[in-house]
Order: structure tokens, then C-alpha cells, then sequence
């Protein structure tokens, strides 16, 4: 309730600030959830993105996620028309977003726009204020029917509801093949068959709709046509549930009128939801939102819904025979990817009638997907009293699920004998299904609606008798044990994980259900979390389960959204399907493709998974726009083909990052283990996985034995083949040394050494040595950009501890910082740095007076210095011996008169010692010099009577100039050869 | 830690609950400042912490009840934060702190009215407190110590909160001025520190521009203790620069608008504006250096006024660290120019006494012979460069006679006294 609170005062809030509006927004709702997370692709994507982070990712956190879900909920239900203005606009909003998506916005993003079309026409019909609640639902339904709709093109919706696919998948074939009581998912679709109109009004309806780009267009004209849509797609589920919801309906009929739609559509929403989930157990728990539903809605006299489902079940009944030959197939085909299902699904229903069957089943496919975004409202529900959950299910989907209910109701009634009658492998399902019901509750009326869903999934899970049996007696056992203890209406069945019935059958039975009716006992203001936390204290469970194919389903949803293993129980699940029969196999893979951009946490599981992980969330955004542009293409003719071409295309991409990430696999698996042992949250174990990475076994052990080799930037992961082991290299760093090629050779060969150190992680004395020696030949040859590298890659060397030669380069960096940065702080620090020792040693002394005579400008001193300079310390001060002396001949030329000889010149600014050996023949060689040097500086000289060059300095001082650098090259290295320079290039 | 009853701990939460929400529905800021100031170390904050230690479930106090749970993610990270703090544990604390500012700020932009400005400060204040403190463990724990970089990116944000030209705008609408932006100073003289205490002063700058430059501030709206401070930190970035004129002023500002009762702060002040005169060739009485307790830089001073070299050389040797971690020693080694020309103008004087009339010029030779007094070992060479640079900065007038290794002194005002202009001008 508090929550409702705060969402209420946001709405206000939002007219007058905008800023607060969004802050309400992130904190509490759906509703504005999308504006705010918009990553800005497209609208739809937008919407999508929302949903999802609002779904998946709050869900995690038990607290938040169900606050979400719920709060959209209660602000609908309890301030509806003020609720309603703003999601009306939302909503509009988004419909403009899907529209411009074009041609597959029909089959795909088509559906949200039924949805919010549908809604707005129920409220219009049959109830005035519901409305508001509707479109207020009807905004985050749209988008997150886009997200079904994107699902197959956009990576979120895709990953999502893959996983979603995958159990469901897997609750289909356990269903169908191997235990019986599956079977009413099928017989339930086929049952309702009749229609074919509907199908017809569907299929132009929406073209219609939604090709006229404006919201209200939509919302009016949609609202005729795509209620069916929905219906149909909700009827397929309904069906499913339809045999388990008979017996349970009467639990719901509690509900006042209001509420009841509100849950209705909530009910729709979870139920869509919870299809997906179904993999393991969603059957049951969607089977009670659907009576309740229907309980709710029928009483308050919701006939138009009741149409609508009657037309619905019409609409089934095409598609369900269709599906029925298919199903085992089809399933996967959806839940896979919108893109592939559409094909699949074409196929099948062009055989039997019309052309507007594909959009159908790619309603559904969106449908499957939706759904499980919105599972959490369906969980939450059951076990919240009933009044909250009418206000937590609005939010969900009051438009399916209003139309469901009559729907089921229908469908319901005649499920079992059309089931039976059009599929006979089906039929023996259906009849399973009412023996369960028979044998574990005699009366089943009694029972609340989610505990007939619970037992009938749990049946839904047996392979064969024996387990059936044991799943009978567990179930028994529970539900006597609930019955006495009173929880037996409260608890949240469709939470309770089937392993504990499933799994261990007798074994686990108990434990189980001790976490289970705790969470329940839970307070109701709690009680929105009941359905995260059932999973937290299921994880021991869900482990056995994970043995179990069928049995985790529950669980395994709540995991992939919390943890990370329950993926993995879910691909164990899908894993047996695939064994059973080939096609599946392949379907399975193409899914583990598309779910990858879904979450890593999920998939941490399966072997597959796996892989998914290390790309983690950041795959999922980087692949978003491509999904999504993908899935925004047409869906005309040239739309399969396309399709299939793109669906090419994105299992290349995924073979590719799997191919990266072979090496993680087993280290990621083990870790996640642990991870979930320890139940930490999402982002954790996120975090964890990549700081745990284990660097050593991806560390590239060289073989090569050649000495020589060129350097070469890489490109992809090193080819252990051509990188040499540490002992070669360190005759390769001999060579270079002993090398009498030039700088440039050298460089090429050091680099390539280093390239193969930092390849394979190397960091001793050896590759201390390696970036010395490369230093010094950098400053050999002024190159100081390489010297620059190298001297930062030694400091963090010298930093760990290694030894070298460290105040030699001490010296060098503080020459370097006083000749070249010219950054007084910097200076500052680095001598500050400096200890008692170093300031003892030679070179750095050397260093600090240089740096003494360059700052007070004795150029008397920085020459002496530059003659008797230690190391290659001469060398970084030869690039500033210029500088030096055109101050010194400036002073000079400013402060004397009337004249200085040249000789002096050029034996107080080092022209002389230059060339060495200082004997008087090559002192005129560096009054030579001093004296080109000189004149090419704009000097005037003159000679006095003995011949002897003066520098007049009075002439000179104004006219001395800073020539040009001759050496300049147009390169700008001019220590790279022009040559050397084009086949480098 | 004295064991509290959890009857104890719950009232104790409680009554900081109320507490809290009290001083925000009353927009008592004082009371939110106690409330909020942990280095205080006051005991009403350490009861409460032992407290939160003994229940641990003070979240769900917090959403026991509406007026609570409205500040809820607030109150849970300060909670989190002050029981971390309290067991010693600093970068708990301080992620905590930091969660628990980046709401608060939130929580304040949208206060329409600045009342909270003042705990705005305190928690500006405690998260770069913390983050050092939480670095210091760090590094003893062998770790990089990172944490006050990251106060520093949340002051940012913090002083965009405050600078945000539409909020700021939006205010002047309102209320014709903008309450809010008037923090804006104190956030900047907080990012100075932690910018400085990195060694990352050149962030500094964008701050200064937009505080300098964006029409939105006035900076005689600003309090004075925050002006003093921006004053300090500038003038401090001038000496960086050697622009010792701008360093002057700024840092004159701040020792005048300083209050005369905190010693620390004149101190502070002192310790760069004393080197920034010195380079100005403006000389401090001894008796300034003695009342702040300035000692280092006595002879400094005194070197200055005697033209003793050698003491100059010996002080800035003495107090070296000192001067480069304060980062004054390339200003004070500057100095030796001065020094030279004072030492210059001494021999000219002496000169002068014996014989006037060839005074003006002045050996090579005399004045290595004096350096060699001094223990300065020179040759001529180089007491000529010297007199070049001398004669180029115009501290000495006239010119060398490179033959004769002379120095021919101007007769008008040879040595011409810097008054207030740098070296070189």
C-alpha cells in the first residue's frame, strides 16, 4: 500500500516537474519506467527495454520487483482516473513509437498495439471506470508486447522469452509426451475452434489499425480486432489451463466488480507470462489466475469479455488444429524467436486455412513471450489477499484477461471432449489431467484456484506412472498438511516450486513446502515478495529438481531472474527435449543463440549458457539496436526470406563470441555455483564473474623458437605458435643489443618482445630489462614518444617491486620533466619524491643541477654539466641545447658590449666539446660551428683587426630569431627515413 | 562499546527517525547538520551507531512507517554507513556515505528553497573526510587508495546540482535569486581540496571557469568564508603558475578577509603569500614570521637581506621538503637573483666608500672573490653568466664588458628595487 502511496504522489507531481516525475518513475513504476530508461533506438525498443528492466532486472530484488509490478497496480485500481490521464498518455506515446516500425509491426509490435486497442475498447463497452486501470496496464503491456513482439528481432525480448521458450518447450513435451496431463495444453487450444471469423477480423483489422501511425486510431479501431488477437492467444494458454481451472473457478468469485477486472487483466498478463514459464510449472499457476479471472469477471456481468472469449475460443479452435499436428514442433518455434516461429507457424496454419493465420500465431509467439514478463504479478497474486491482487493484477494485463475469462470459462467446457475428439495423443493428457484432480483433491471447488494449477503442473511434470504416483502422494501430503495448518487458501500455490512434489517426490516433498508456507505466513504488506522469496528459499530444492527435467519449472523461472542456476535447470529441461526428438535439438540451439542477449545470470547453467555469461549485459545492449532494426524491417513476402536470412546471420554471431569464450566455460560454471550458494543478487555475481576471471588459464604460453621476429600489432588473440617463451626472448634482447642496425630495427624487435612479454603476462627483471634497453635506444635516437612508454611501463614495473636500474631512470625522468614538460607542479612532485639515497647517486645529481642551471638559466653550468653528463643524460639534454643556447646568446647579446668573441661563444655554450676531444684543431671546428650556428640565428658578426670573429651583440640584440628547425620532415619524424616511412605505411 | 538492550537500540533509531524527519518537515538545518555530521564524533551519533550494531534490522524500521520510508533509501544508507563507521570499517562506511549523499543530493534538488544548504555542506564536508580516512586504510591495506577521487567526481556532481544554470534560473523566477547556487563556492573550495590533496589540481580549473565566468554568480553574493577559501586555493594555483602578481592579490584578499582569529588559516595564507612578496621583492618583518610561527622562512629573509647567498642555499637545503611538498621551493630558489643584486649592490657600496669615482664598475674578479667568501666556489665564466641573466632581468643596470671582465654599472639607480613587479619585467 505504501507503495501505491508514493506512486500516487508522483502522478501529481508530474504536470509541475518533470525532473521528479522520472525520479518517481524510476523508483516505482512501470508506467514511466519507459520514458526514463529509453536507451534510444527505437520506440518500441524503448518500451521494450523498460519492460524489461523493470521486470527482469528489479524483479531480482525481491522487494523492489514485486514493489514495481505492484505499485503500476495499485495506482490504477485505487485512483483510476487520475492513474488513467497519465497512462493514457503513455500509452499514446507508445503507440505512435510502434506504428512507424512498419511492416512487422503487425505480426510483431502488432500486438502491443491489440493490446492497447483491445483495452480501451473493453472499458469503453463494458466498464466505464476500468478504463483508466486498462489503459494505465495497457501502456506497460504494449511495450512489453513489443518486447514480445521484438523479441525475436530485439536481444532483450528475444533472450527473455527464449529462456521462457525453452521451459516452455519443455513443459510441452513433457506434457504432451511424456506424461499425459501436459496434453490439456493442446487439447484446451484445440477445443475452441470454432470461429474461423474471428481470424478474418483479426487479420484486417489489424493491418488496418495499425497502419494509420496515430495512437488514438489504435486504441478505437484496434480495440475491435485485437481483443480477439489477444483472446486467441490467451485462449491457447487458457486452454492449457482450461482442464485444471474447471474444477478450481469457484476461489475467485470473492472479488468485488472492480476488482475483478482489474485482476482479470492482470490475470491475462500473468497468465501470457506464466505460459512461457509453464516450461516447468507454469500451467498451474497461470491455471489460477485464470479462474480467478473468470470467476471475477463473469459475476460482475462482464458479458463483452464473455464475447470476446467466445470469439477467442472460436479463434483457437482454428489455430489449435493447426498446432495440434504441429505443437510438438511449433512450441519451440516460437519460443525460439518471432523471426523463426513465424515460418514454422506459417507453414501449418496456410495448410489448413488462411493467410491471417500466421499473424495469429506470431501473436501468440509475441504472446508466450510477453508473458513472461509478467509472471511476477501472476505469482505474487495468488498468494496476496484477494483484494490486493486484483489491484497487483491490473497492472498485468486487464485486457487478456478479461477476455480470457469468458474465454476459459468456455473454453473450459468444451476443451475436453474437442481435445480429446482432434487429438487423440493430446486426449489421453486431458484425461490424466482430471484423474489427478480426481485422486489428489476429491473436491476440487473446494480448492483455490492456484492449487489446482499447482497440482495439475505437478502432474503436467510426471514422465510415467511410477513418477505420477509419487507426485500423487507428495501432493497429498502437501495438500493435507496445508489443510491442516489452514494455509491451504492462503499459501501461493503458483509460487510453490513443483520440485518439492516433483523432484524427490517423497524426499522433497517436506522441505519444500516448509519454505513455502513461511513465505506465505509472511505479513501481508510482505507478501508482494512472496514470490521471489519462495525462489531464495527453494535454491535447495531447485538443485535436486535441476535433476528433474520437469520439475524446477517454478523455480527455475525465479532463478533465471535471481540466480543464475536455475537457467541451467531450465537447458536441462530443454536438453531432454531435444533428445527425444531431433527437431527440437536444433530449435534448442538456435534459441540458446537468441537467448543469449537476455542475461548471463540465467544461462550460467547449461553448457551453452555458458558462454552467454561472459558476454552478459553488455552484449545484450550492444546487440539491441541490431535486433531491433532487424525486427523493424517488413514483414510482407520478402519478409521470410529476410528473416531467415537474419536469423543466419545472428546465429553466426553467436557462434562467434562462443568461439571467444571457449576457454571460460567450466571456471564460470563452478563459480556461479558458488555464487548461488551464497544467493547473492544479480549484480554481484555479475561483478564477480568478471573479477574472478581467471587471467592464468587465458595467459598464452609461446612456443616459438625464433629469435628474430617482427613486430605486428594483434589483431585477435595470440597464436601461441608464434610467440616466443620467455628464454628466446631474452637471447632476442641480446641480439637487438649486440644488433648494428639501426634505431628503427631496433625498435620493430623490442617491440615485438614486448609484445610477446605482455602476452604471455610476463613481469620480472627480464621485462624490466627489456623496456630499459628500449628506453635507451628511444633516447639514442630522441625518439620520445617511445621513450615516453616505456618509461611509464617501468615505473609501474618499479613499483611492484622489480629491480632495474632505477635512479639512472629516476635521473631521466627528471630531466625530462625540467627540459621538455616544463610543468613546475609536476617537477615539484617528482623531486619530492626522490629519496636520501637517490639524491646521492650521480646521475640524479647530475639531473637536479641540470634542472638547477635550466631553471636560473646559468648556461655556463648547463654546458659544463652537458659534457660531463652520466648514462644517456646528455642525450634528453641535447634536445634542449638549443633552447639553452639561444637564451644564453639573447642574455648575452642584451647584458655585453660592445662586442664577445665568438671563440668565447663557442666555448662557453659546449660548440667545442660537441665534437670532442678537445684539441685546438677542433676548437676552431667549433668556432666554426658556433659561428654557422650564430649567423643562421640572426647574429651579426663582425671581425676585429686580428681576424678574430666578434659577436655584435648591440646589431644582434634585435635581430636575433629562432629559425625554423631545418630537420623538420613532413612525416614528423624525422628519425624516420621517408622510405623506411612509405613501407611502413 | 557498551552493550545496549535492543529495547534500547529500537528507541534510540527510532528517536533519530523522528529526529530526522522532524528537521526535514521543519527544515530545521541546524538540527540536520548534528544529525548528519559524523566526524563530529558526537556521542548522540556513537549511541546511535552502537545501537544500529545491536538492531540490525533498522531497514525495516524505516518502512514501518510512511514518514520514514519517504526518506527510507536516505536514512538506510546513512545507517549503513554510520554502523560501518562505528566498527572501524572506513570504505564500508564511505560507500556507504557515498550511496547515501548521492540520495541526499537527489532529495535536494528538489527542496524548493535552499534551508538544507548548510547540510548540504556537512555532507560535502564528511564524504571528503571519509573518502580520505577510507584512503588511508586503504593504503595500509595495501590497496590503491581511490576513494577520494571518487568524492571528488560526487562533488562534481554535487556542484552541478548547485551551478545547474536552470535550476538556477528557475529560482530567479521564483524567488529572484538563486538561493541554491550561493553553496555553489563552498562545493568548489571542497573540490580544491580534494584536488589538491590528489595532486590533480588541473581539474580545478573547469570549476574556476564556470565559477569565474558564468553569469549566474556573483561573487559578492557568496560567503565570505567561502570566498576566503576560493581565494586561498586560487592564489595557491597562481604560485604554480609563477604569476606571482595574480598569486599576490588573490592570496592579499584572503589574508585580509581572513578572520583575525584563526591563526591556522593566516598561517596557511602566509606560508605562500610571504614567498609570492619575497619574489615581488617586497620583504616581511621578522616579527610577522615569528607571530605565525613562520620560521622557515627567517633566513630565507635574511639571506635576502644581506645578499648572503650561502644562508639563502643552506635555508632552502635545511627546509627542502618542506618547501617542495608545499611546492614554494622553485619560487624561494628564484630568489638567488636577488640575492645576487643585493650582494651586487653591497660591493657597490663598499666600493663607493673607497673610491667613488671608478664605483661603478665592478670586477668580475671582486665578485667571485666575495662569492668566494661565501663559500661559493665560481669561476668567471660563470659570474659572467651570472651578470648577464643579472643585467638581461634588469635587477642590475648597465652592461659587461666581455674584454676587460667588467660590470660598468648604470650611474642612475643601478640596481632598481622590483617594488611589487615580478623579476624580469
Amino acid at each position: 500500500m505504501n507503495q501505491g502511496g508514493n506512486t500516487q504522489t508522483v502522478t501529481p507531481l508530474d504536470p509541475n516537474n518533470p525532473i521528479e516525475k522520472r525520479y518517481g518513475v524510476e523508483g516505482s513504476q512501470v508506467q514511466t519506467s519507459p520514458y526514463q530508461y529509453s536507451t534510444g533506438s527505437d520506440g518500441t525498443t524503448h518500451r521494450v527495454d523498460n519492460q524489461v528492466n523493470g521486470n527482469y532486472y528489479h524483479p531480482q530484488p525481491p522487494v523492489s520487483a514485486t514493489g514495481n509490478v505492484q505499485e503500476t497496480p495499485n495506482t490504477t485500481a485505487s485512483s483510476s482516473t487520475s492513474g488513467t490521464v497519465n497512462m493514457a498518455q503513455d500509452y499514446s506515446g507508445y503507440t505512435p513509437y510502434q506504428t512507424p516500425s512498419d511492416p512487422q509491426n503487425y505480426a510483431n509490435t502488432g500486438y502491443s498495439n491489440y493490446y492497447s486497442g483491445y483495452q480501451q475498447q473493453q472499458p469503453s463497452q463494458s466498464y466505464p471506470q476500468p478504463v483508466g486501470a486498462y489503459q494505465n496496464t495497457g501502456a506497460p503491456y504494449s511495450s512489453f508486447q513489443n518486447p514480445g513482439s521484438y523479441a525475436g528481432t530485439a536481444s532483450y525480448s528475444g533472450t527473455y522469452y527464449n529462456p521462457a521458450d525453452y521451459q516452455t518447450t519443455g513443459g510441452y513435451q513433457s506434457t504432451t509426451y511424456n506424461s499425459q496431463t501436459a496434453g490439456g495444453y493442446p487439447s484446451t487450444n484445440y477445443s475452441n475452434q470454432t470461429p474461423t471469423s474471428n481470424q478474418g477480423n483479426y487479420t484486417s483489422n489489424p493491418y488496418q489499425i495499425y497502419t494509420p501511425d496515430a495512437a488514438n486510431i489504435h486504441s478505437s479501431t484496434a480495440a475491435i480486432t485485437p481483443p480477439v488477437h489477444y483472446q486467441h492467444n490467451y485462449q491457447q494458454w487458457p486452454g492449457y489451463y482450461s482442464q485444471t481451472e474447471v474444477p478450481c473457478a469457484p476461489g475467485t468469485e470473492k472479488l468485488p466488480a472492480t476488482s475483478a477486472y482489474s485482476q482479470s487483466f492482470p490475470v491475462s498478463g500473468v497468465v501470457a507470462n506464466e505460459i512461457p514459464a509453464s516450461n516447468g510449472q507454469p500451467a498451474p499457476s497461470y491455471a489460477q489466475p485464470w479462474r480467478q479471472e473468470t470467476d471475477s469477471t463473469q459475476p460482475p456481468s462482464q458479458q463483452p469479455a464473455a464475447e470476446v472469449s467466445a470469439s477467442n475460443d472460436a479463434y483457437w479452435m482454428h489455430q489449435t488444429p493447426n498446432q495440434q499436428a504441429y505443437y510438438p514442433v511449433p512450441p519451440q518455434n516460437h519460443y525460439q524467436s518471432p523471426l523463426e516461429t513465424k515460418p514454422s507457424y506459417e507453414i501449418p496454419i496456410q495448410g489448413h486455412q488462411r493467410a491471417t493465420y500466421p499473424q495469429e500465431l506470431k501473436s501468440q509467439s509475441s504472446f508466450h513471450q510477453t508473458p513472461l514478463t509478467y509472471r511476477q504479478p501472476t505469482q505474487t497474486t495468488p498468494s496476496v489477499d484477494t483484494q490486493r491482487v486484483s489491484k497487483i493484477q491490473i497492472p498485468t494485463n486487464p485486457r487478456i484477461a478479461s477476455n480470457l475469462p469468458s474465454g476459459y470459462t468456455k473454453m473450459d467446457k468444451g476443451r475436453s471432449p474437442a481435445g480429446a475428439i482432434q487429438t487423440p495423443a493430446y486426449v489421453s493428457v486431458s484425461v490424466s489431467n482430471p484423474k489427478g484432480h480426481t485422486t489428489a483433491m476429491p473436491e476440487p471447488g473446494t480448492f483455490p484456484k492456484s492449487l489446482c494449477g499447482f497440482v495439475e503442473r505437478a502432474f503436467a511434470r510426471c514422465k510415467d506412472d511410477r513418477e505420477k504416483a509419487s507426485c500423487q502422494a507428495a501432493l497429498k501430503k502437501i495438500i493435507t498438511e496445508a489443510t491442516n495448518d489452514g494455509t491451504i487458501n492462503t499459501r501461493d500455490w503458483d509460487t510453490e516450486p513443483l520440485s518439492t512434489v516433483l523432484n524427490t517426490d517423497v524426499i522433497n516433498t517436506e522441505p519444500s513446502s516448509a519454505p513455502i508456507s513461511s513465505l506465505q505466513n509472511k505479513s501481508p504488506a510482505r507478501r508482494p515478495k512472496s514470490r521471489w522469496e519462495p525462489f531464495v528459499e527453494s535454491k535447495p530444492f531447485v538443485k535436486p529438481a535441476s535433476n528433474f527435467t520437469s520439475g524446477v519449472k517454478f523455480g527455475g523461472w525465479n532463478h533465471q531472474n535471481e540466480n543464475n542456476k536455475k537457467s541451467s535447470e531450465s537447458f536441462q529441461k530443454v536438453d531432454a527435449v531435444t533428445g527425444s526428438k531431433p527437431t527440437y535439438s536444433a530449435q534448442n540451439s538456435a534459441k540458446k543463440s537468441f537467448q543469449r542477449p537476455v542475461k548471463r545470470q540465467r544461462f550460467s547453467g547449461g553448457p551453452a549458457t555458458t558462454i552467454d555469461d561472459d558476454t552478459s549485459s553488455d552484449s545484450e545492449k550492444d546487440l539491441t539496436p541490431y535486433y531491433s532494426s532487424a525486427t523493424s524491417l517488413a514483414s510482407s513476402a520478402d519478409e521470410k526470406k529476410r528473416r531467415d536470412t537474419r536469423s543466419k546471420r545472428f546465429e553466426k554471431v553467436q557462434g562467434h563470441s562462443r568461439g571467444n569464450d571457449i576457454p571460460k566455460p567450466k571456471i564460470s560454471n563452478v563459480r556461479r555455483g558458488t555464487a548461488m550458494r551464497l544467493g547473492q543478487d544479480f549484480d554481484e555475481s555479475g561483478s564477480r564473474a568478471v573479477e574472478d576471471m581467471d587471467w592464468d588459464a587465458l595467459t598464452v604460453k609461446g612456443t616459438c623458437q625464433e629469435i628474430e621476429k617482427r613486430y605486428l600489432r594483434l589483431t585477435s588473440a595470440p597464436d601461441p605458435s608464434t610467440v616466443r617463451p620467455e628464454d628466446v626472448l631474452e637471447k632476442a634482447l641480446l641480439m637487438v643489443q649486440d644488433s648494428p642496425k639501426n634505431y628503427l630495427y631496433k625498435c620493430d624487435q623490442l617491440k615485438s618482445i614486448r609484445q610477446d612479454l605482455t602476452v604471455q603476462r610476463i613481469h620480472n627483471h627480464l621485462t624490466a630489462k627489456v623496456y630499459e634497453t628500449h628506453a635507451r635506444f628511444a633516447l639514442e635516437a630522441g625518439d620520445l614518444t617511445e621513450y615516453n612508454q616505456c618509461l611509464s611501463q617501468l615505473k609501474i614495473l618499479y613499483a611492484e617491486g622489480i629491480e632495474g636500474c632505477t635512479l639512472e631512470f629516476a635521473a631521466y625522468s627528471l630531466l625530462y620533466i625540467t627540459l621538455h614538460s616544463n610543468n613546475n607542479r609536476e617537477l615539484l612532485s617528482s623531486m619530492s619524491r626522490l629519496s636520501k639515497e637517490a639524491k646521492k647517486d650521480e646521475a640524479v645529481k647530475h639531473a637536479l643541477s641540470v634542472r638547477a642551471a635550466v631553471t636560473s638559466g646559468n648556461y655556463v653550468m648547463f654546458f659544463r654539466l652537458y659534457k660531463t653528463a652520466p648514462n644517456m643524460n646528455s642525450c634528453l639534454m641535447d634536445l634542449y641545447v638549443e633552447k639553452m643556447r639561444y637564451k644564453a646568446v639573447t642574455f648575452m647579446s642584451r647584458s655585453c658590449r660592445p662586442t664577445i668573441p665568438v671563440s668565447y661563444v663557442a666555448q662557453v655554450l659546449g660548440f667545442a666539446g660537441t665534437s670532442s676531444e678537445g684539441t685546438g684543431e677542433k676548437e676552431t671546428d667549433g668556432m666554426e660551428e658556433c659561428s654557422e650556428w650564430l649567423k643562421a640565428h640572426g647574429a651579426s658578426l663582425v671581425a676585429d683587426s686580428n681576424g678574430d670573429m666578434l659577436l655584435d651583440t648591440k646589431a644582434s640584440s634585435t635581430s636575433l630569431f629562432m629559425p625554423e628547425p631545418e630537420d623538420a620532415v613532413a612525416h614528423g619524424d624525422r628519425y624516420l627515413d621517408v622510405n623506411d616511412f612509405f613501407t611502413r605505411t | 562499546m557498551a552493550y545496549v538492550s535492543m529495547g534500547e537500540a529500537h528507541r534510540r533509531i527510532t528517536e533519530y527517525l523522528n529526529r530526522f524527519c522532524g528537521a526535514v518537515s521543519y527544515q530545521d538545518s541546524p538540527m540536520l547538520c548534528r544529525l548528519l555530521s559524523f566526524s563530529s564524533n558526537s556521542p548522540s551519533l556513537l549511541s546511535l551507531a552502537d545501537a544500529l550494531n545491536v538492531f540490525q534490522d533498522a531497514s525495516s524500521l524505516i518502512r514501518q512507517s510512511d514518514k520514514f520510508s519517504e526518506y527510507g533509501e536516505i536514512l538506510a544508507h546513512l545507517f549503513r554507513s554510520l554502523q560501518s563507521y562505528r566498527v572501524g570499517n572506513l570504505v564500508e562506511a564511505y560507500l556507504a556515505f557515498e550511496n547515501f549523499a548521492n540520495a541526499f543530493v537527489q532529495e535536494f534538488r528538489n527542496w524548493e528553497s535552499a534551508w538544507a544548504l548548510e547540510a548540504l555542506y556537512v555532507v560535502c564536508y564528511e564524504i571528503r573526510i571519509l573518502a580520505e580516512k577510507a584512503d588511508k586504510e586503504l593504503t595500509s591495506n595495501g590497496k590503491s587508495p581511490e576513494k577520494l577521487k571518487a568524492a571528488g567526481s560526487l562533488l562534481m556532481k554535487v556542484f552541478g546540482v548547485l551551478a545547474d544554470p536552470y535550476l538556477v534560473f528557475f529560482f530567479l523566477k521564483l524567488y529572484g535569486k538563486g538561493p541554491k547556487r550561493v553553496g555553489a563556492l563552498y562545493v568548489t573550495c571542497q573540490l580544491f581540496k580534494t584536488y589538491f590533496k590528489l595532486g590533480t589540481v588541473n581539474l580545478c580549473r573547469s570549476v574556476i571557469r564556470s565559477i569565474e565566468t558564468a553569469r549566474i554568480f556573483d561573487y559578492e553574493e557568496f560567503p565570505r568564508r567561502d570566498k576566503v577559501t576560493y581565494m586561498y586555493y586560487t592564489g595557491r594555483l597562481e604560485v604554480f603558475n609563477e604569476n606571482f602578481p595574480a598569486a599576490d592579490t588573490k592570496l592579499s584578499y584572503a589574508l585580509q578577509h581572513c578572520n583575525p582569529k584563526r591563526e591556522r588559516n593566516i598561517r596557511m595564507i602566509l606560508k605562500y603569500l610571504i614567498p609570492v612578496k619575497l619574489s615581488l621583492g617586497i620583504i616581511p618583518k621578522d616579527e610577522l614570521l615569528q607571530k605565525y610561527n613562520l620560521h622557515e622562512y627567517m633566513n630565507v629573509v635574511q639571506a635576502l637581506r644581506k645578499g648572503d647567498l650561502r644562508l639563502l642555499r643552506h635555508a632552502l637545503q635545511e627546509h627542502e621538503d618542506r618547501f617542495l611538498r608545499s611546492g614554494v621551493y622553485l619560487v624561494l630558489e628564484k630568489l638567488e637573483l636577488q640575492v645576487y643584486q643585493r650582494l651586487m649592490k653591497k660591493i657597490y657600496i663598499i666600493q663607493k666608500l673607497s673610491d667613488p669615482a671608478r664605483a661603478h664598475q665592478l670586477k668580475l674578479e671582486v665578485i667571485a672573490k666575495a662569492l668566494r667568501w661565501l663559500e661559493i666556489d665560481m669561476d668567471l665564466d660563470e659570474v659572467e653568466c651570472i651578470m648577464t641573466i643579472l643585467i638581461y632581468k634588469n635587477l642590475v643596470k648597465g652592461y659587461l664588458a666581455h674584454k676587460s671582465k667588467v660590470v660598468v654599472l648604470s650611474k642612475q639607480d643601478p640596481f632598481p628595487k622590483l617594488n611589487g613587479k615580478p623579476v624580469g619585467s
